[in-house]
């Protein structure tokens, strides 16, 4: 890379960051104003300490809405996400350690459902379809039209009834099957988030639209190789771009798998949340999972900067 | 379509070909498919409506809890308060009918407005949709129902104006970018300079000729969705409730009964789901590559 | 207010006949092995883990393992001594002397050493229960006393307002230690304490795993010998379906409260135990007196005579319970065997009807003066609420047939509540009482409990059944506060204000493995110290 090229690159990436700092901005306030309209008042729930008691003493004295949003975000900036009114734990603390699960559910799922659905998207892209292919392809929109937990039990059903094992024992170390009770729900939520098809899809139509253009043709003819060439555009910006798309798809079929096989994670915490009208913890989960998002599409600009500085500066 | 009729009469040459080699007819099917299904669904709407149904399908019999197909008389069998799940299969898809029409006219109508006003408009315009898309784009969807769940309550309606809501960037970006390639072909120029009104450019040209067929797509992907969502969240609880069948509810009932080798109630609207969903989607895509075919010729 | 499987439950204290007892603890020599861990699943999480700031079942359960009280109950449900080895009770029944164990310390925090408990202890979990900053649900219990304090380190004396029947059962309260809390006035969820608690009790916290599990280790210093169990592990569950097969796949070794709907699954199973408990609870449906409609005590009886109680409990729980006809906690020397519970007869259920006024309308709806008997039944959501649904549901179909319109509507638990309580927006619901053991329904039925966040949410009121409640209360004769009761149960069951259904069996199942398992009908672990595993059974 040319040194001249370095300082576009940092000006592009900085501009992410503060396009990614914006939508997060953006998301705290949509999630303010969700609890701020509930007829409830869970605002005076989630603003601790001092606003709550100035509130308090100033009988009668209604504290603007913005006013309430900005020492709202104030405290959030903090790392105050106040605390559950269930439990009365720590938001953040809380949040945080059922999200670390939950984000080793997602980018397992997220693995699996690429794994299965590029070679798919490969091999028909590349030799166009034939019967496997097809079969695939098929399995791959009848997954994604499955109900997910209903999926899952049958994963278990099978798994206990055929295989006479357990895959739930999470937890439960010294069992040498323990690491099915990761696998199990990875597989079926990799599976069953819905996106299978539409994955397949679109890297097929990706794929296939790289490999015909003109550079890779010139490439081929030269007997160069044509995964060699197409590799960065054909390839690693569709997944990279997929990647960030679906992030919120598998988060969101997180909230049924967790249920299903009882993965510890945000999902489970949210349904409980939602259940208890919980304000701050679902609060807490609704920011963290819209960040997850965010850095997902972080990520997909960087690499689609890093490998195509050019066309990304327009 | 006349041309379409030719391209596959041209495929139709190759017959010794096995059919999945012949992609082009292979939408011919999928269509077919999804054709078949949304009639289906439409008869057992009406089938429902007009009350034409075997059993009553509130009809509890206490009697005959979780009854195996065929037998009593009742070919799918009996859910857990002895109901014909035949009957409340078929009177099921009416609970999606009204709450799927709603998440697809807000996705429809916001996504084309949001659209239309971001090819058009320039780049500041432009710049501020696609934030917001961005916006709504970064919750996932089950997280921002259970966090409406907790505000305000659970109801298929609210719950389906999210699911139209997170449907608007979707319809957006696909407008923007057909009259963005309109426009690269100079056709909306052109169609100023012949001195038609912005309105009718926009509703007839843009939106009527051109983007007709994207909406459709949109429209029988987002019910898809909306069955979807609706069985997840009876899963969680927060879908249709007792007594009105839903779809999703019904799975969800039957499921409680699916460890003790009892498949039969949740398996029957799971497969509904099934076939439906699957048949949205092959109808979407379907069109989507026939209309694509069509425009590259 | 606690709840069970998405219903709500209610704690009464235990009035039981004095005992006074003098006998010391014996420490454990009854030959058992020690060790095995029991795993238990629970349908899910608990919120705080001590005894004061939680409400919830799962919690109860495990502060039973953590604390105890100054009294206890032993299997025959009589008062025995736990805290205090001796007590007495002044002949005006105003003052209870306890003289405390010496031999007591509380559970030693890391690299600490083990802190005696004491007199001091006692007072300060008195006074952070009663400061009115402390959030619990256990100060009204504790109102009818008027004052504690420290004679010496090892004596504390209670002074009641007035004397009440039964007092000396509502101190088996658990008591924390006065070094745990980290603030000393009054204690709040935000405390630490709450969620790392220590006590004095056979099991002591060793840890929250990332999976939520709670981990109780046995505490080797406990003053009634050590526990044979060595772990006590409950397991968080969100689908009780998957708890059940857990329990099958030897991932959990018990589930305390098995769904009715997998009891028959479990019976089949040689593995494993299920044990019949009887908790002291009855569901029912209640009316609310405030609709025009209801408040025709024609009407709610011809309600009950539509409804086939017997039959929706054979078909739904597998006949695993027993009609009730009153108020009282079945089972509790309160309740009045000689009134029966109201048979089924649309007949009858129609002829009250048409006394009361109403006429087939169009549709088959019965209608009086122009308004339809249509009516709102608002039942809580719960994920796995399957039972709740079929009473519900076969309720609506029964009501159908003598042209009553129920309309169900679901809430999801908080607004359900505050429908209920606070705003009365209902006509009939359906719930459960939970009864600790207790003779007392005064805040059910008494008409002073009507009005937001009390219990008598109905809205019920007669002045005859207030007069008796009170009279019940003030009582200090167990006899002549029977026949009270008797009378009340006659009465309110002939009012109807509630649709009495059942009370349920409740079945714990266990692996065979697990031996001498008693359980409390209430608390569930309370004699958990004596369970044990024979040595090679255990996995």
């Amino acid at each position: 890379m040319k040194l001249s090229s370095i300082r576009p690159i940092a000006l592009l990436l900085s501009r992410e960051l503060i396009v990614t700092a914006l939508l997060l901005l953006g998301v705290s306030f949509v999630v303010f104003i969700i609890l701020y309209l509930s007829p409830g008042d869970p605002f005076s729930a989630l603003l601790n300490g001092q606003m709550a008691a100035d509130n308090a003493s100033s009988a009668g004295m209604s504290v603007a809405w913005y006013a309430q949003y900005l020492s709202w975000l104030g405290n959030i900036l903090r790392g105050d996400l106040g605390s559950s009114l269930r439990t009365g734990l720590p938001v953040l603390n809380e949040v945080i350690r059922v999200g670390i699960n939950t984000l080793y559910l997602t980018i397992g799922s997220m693995s699996i459902t690429l794994i299965i659905a590029v070679p798919i998207a490969l091999f028909s892209a590349r030799r166009g379809m034939n019967v496997y292919n097809w079969t695939f392809t098929m399995f791959a929109y009848v997954v994604s039209a499955l109900p997910v937990f209903w999926l899952g039990y049958i994963v278990i059903y099978v798994f206990m009834h055929k295989f006479g094992l357990f895959p739930l024992a999470f937890g439960f170390s010294g069992t040498k099957l323990s690491w099915l009770y990761f696998l199990l729900p990875v597989f079926v939520l990799g599976v069953g988030n819905g996106t299978m098809s539409e994955v397949v899809r679109y890297l097929r139509e990706e794929i296939g639209r790289v490999f015909s253009e003109e550079y890779i043709r010139t490439a081929l003819a030269k007997g160069g190789s044509i995964w060699k060439h197409s590799f960065k555009e054909g390839f690693l910006i569709p997944i990279t771009e997929i990647i960030a798309s679906k992030i919120p798809f598998i988060l969101g079929g997180a909230v049924v798998v967790e249920q299903v096989f009882n993965w510890p994670g945000m999902g489970r915490m949210a349904w409980q949340a939602a259940q208890d009208r919980d304000y701050p913890i679902i609060m807490g989960i609704a920011i963290l999972s819209a960040i997850f998002v965010r850095l997902g599409s972080l990520l997909q600009r960087v690499v689609y900067i890093m490998v195509n500085p050019r066309a990304s500066r327009e | 379509m006349k041309r379409y009729s030719q391209v596959s009469v041209e495929i139709g040459e190759f017959s010794n070909l096995p059919f999945w080699k012949k992609t082009d007819s292979m939408d011919l099917v999928y269509v077919g498919y999804g054709l078949v299904i949304v009639s289906l669904v439409v008869v057992s709407y009406i089938l429902g409506a007009f009350n034409l149904l075997p059993h009553d399908p509130q009809e509890i019999n206490i009697d005959l809890l979780m009854v195996s197909p065929g037998n009593s008389g009742y070919l799918l069998g009996t859910d857990f308060m002895g109901r014909d799940i035949l009957s409340r299969l078929i009177v099921g898809i009416q609970a999606y009918f009204l709450p799927g029409l709603l998440a697809i006219t807000i996705a429809l109508v916001f996504g084309t407005f949001l659209g239309v006003l971001a090819g058009l408009c320039g780049e500041r315009i432009d710049m501020v949709i696609t934030y917001i898309a961005n916006l709504v784009d970064s919750f996932p969807r089950l997280v921002l129902i259970l966090l409406m769940v907790a505000a305000f309550k659970p109801d298929i309606y609210y719950i389906m104006i999210i699911v139209g809501i997170t449907n608007v960037p979707v319809v957006a970006a696909l407008v923007k970018s057909k009259i963005n390639f309109l426009k690269q072909k100079n056709f909306i120029e052109a169609a100023t300079a012949l001195g038609l009104s912005n309105r009718v450019i926009i509703l007839k040209h843009i939106l009527w000729y051109n983007c007709r067929s994207v909406l459709i797509i949109q429209a029988t992907l987002g019910m898809a969705e909306a069955i979807l969502m609706e069985t997840s969240l009876s899963y969680l609880g927060f879908g249709v409730q007792e007594p009105t069948p839903s779809w999703g509810n019904m799975v969800q009932a039957g499921a409680n009964y699916f460890m003790q080798g009892k498949f039969w109630s949740s398996t029957a609207p799971a497969l509904a789901i099934l076939f439906t969903i699957m048949g949205f989607h092959l109808l979407g895509d379907g069109l989507n590559n026939i209309f694509e075919r069509k425009r590259n010729k | 207010m606690k709840r069970l499987q998405g219903i709500l439950l209610l704690i009464f204290f235990v009035t039981f006949g004095i005992m006074v007892s003098q006998s010391e603890a014996a420490r454990k020599k009854d030959g058992r092995p020690d060790g095995g861990t029991v795993k238990y699943g629970e349908f899910g999480r608990p919120t705080t883990l001590d005894s004061i700031t939680s409400n919830d079942m799962i919690s109860l359960r495990i502060t039973e393992l953590i604390f105890n009280g100054l009294v206890g109950i032993d299997q025959k449900q009589e008062i025995v001594p736990e805290l205090a080895k001796r007590w007495e009770i002044s002949d005006n029944g105003r003052t209870y002397t306890f003289s405390l164990r010496k031999d007591v310390t509380w559970h030693p925090r890391e690299g600490e050493k083990p802190v005696p408990f004491t007199a001091d202890d006692v007072i300060f979990t008195y006074d952070i229960m009663m400061h009115p900053k402390t959030i619990t649900s256990l100060k009204v219990r504790y109102e009818f006393i008027e004052s504690a304090t420290k004679v010496d380190d090892y004596t504390v004396r209670f002074t009641l307002k007035r004397p009440i029947l039964n007092a000396l059962a509502r101190f088996s309260f658990k008591i924390i230690p006065k070094h745990g809390p980290s603030n000393s006035n009054y204690l709040t969820r935000k405390d630490p304490f709450v969620h790392n608690p220590i006590g004095t009790g056979p099991y002591m916290l060793k840890d929250i795993t990332a999976d939520r599990e709670v981990i109780l280790v046995a505490n080797d210093n406990y003053f009634k010998g050590r526990p044979h169990i060595d772990k006590f592990i409950a397991k968080p569950f969100a689908d009780q379906n998957i708890m059940t097969q857990a329990l099958m796949f030897n991932a959990i070794n018990m589930i305390v409260l098995v769904n009715p709907r997998n009891i028959p699954e479990i019976q089949g199973d040689k593995r494993f135990v299920l044990q019949p408990y009887n908790a002291l609870s009855y569901s029912f449906f209640a009316y609310n007196m405030r609709s025009r409609l209801l408040a025709d005590k024609r009407v709610r009886k011809a309600f009950t005579y539509a409804v086939n109680r017997q039959e929706m409990l054979n078909a739904f729980f597998n006949g695993q319970g027993t009609l009730v006809s009153g108020p009282f906690a079945p089972g509790s020397w309160a309740y009045n065997l000689d009134v029966q519970s109201v048979p089924y007869s649309t007949k009858k259920a129609l002829n009250l009807l048409k006394e009361a006024g109403f006429v087939r309308g169009a549709n088959g709806i019965m209608e009086k003066d122009g308004e339809k008997l249509s009516l709102i039944l608002k039942v809580p959501i719960e994920k796995e609420s399957e039972a709740v649904k079929r009473v519900v549901l076969a309720f609506r179909s029964y009501l159908k047939k003598i042209g009553v319109d129920i309309k169900v509507e679901f809430k999801e638990w908080l607004s359900w509540k505050e429908d209920v309580f606070l705003k009365h927006n209902f006509d009939i619901i359906f719930a459960s009482w939970v009864f600790d053991d207790s003779a007392d329904i005064s805040s059910l039925f008494h008409s002073s409990e009507i009005g937001p966040w009390k219990n008598n949410f109905g809205a019920y009121s007669n002045p005859n059944v207030d007069t008796l409640i009170v009279e019940s209360k003030l009582t200090l004769d167990h006899e002549k506060r029977r026949t009270i009761n008797r009378k009340l149960h006659a009465i309110i069951a002939e009012e109807n204000p509630y649709t009495f259904l059942w009370t349920l069996t409740n079945y714990a199942a266990y692996n065979k493995k697990l031996r001498h398992v008693a359980i409390h009908p209430y608390k569930f672990f309370t004699f958990a110290d004596e369970w044990f595993m024979p040595k090679g059974g255990r996995r």
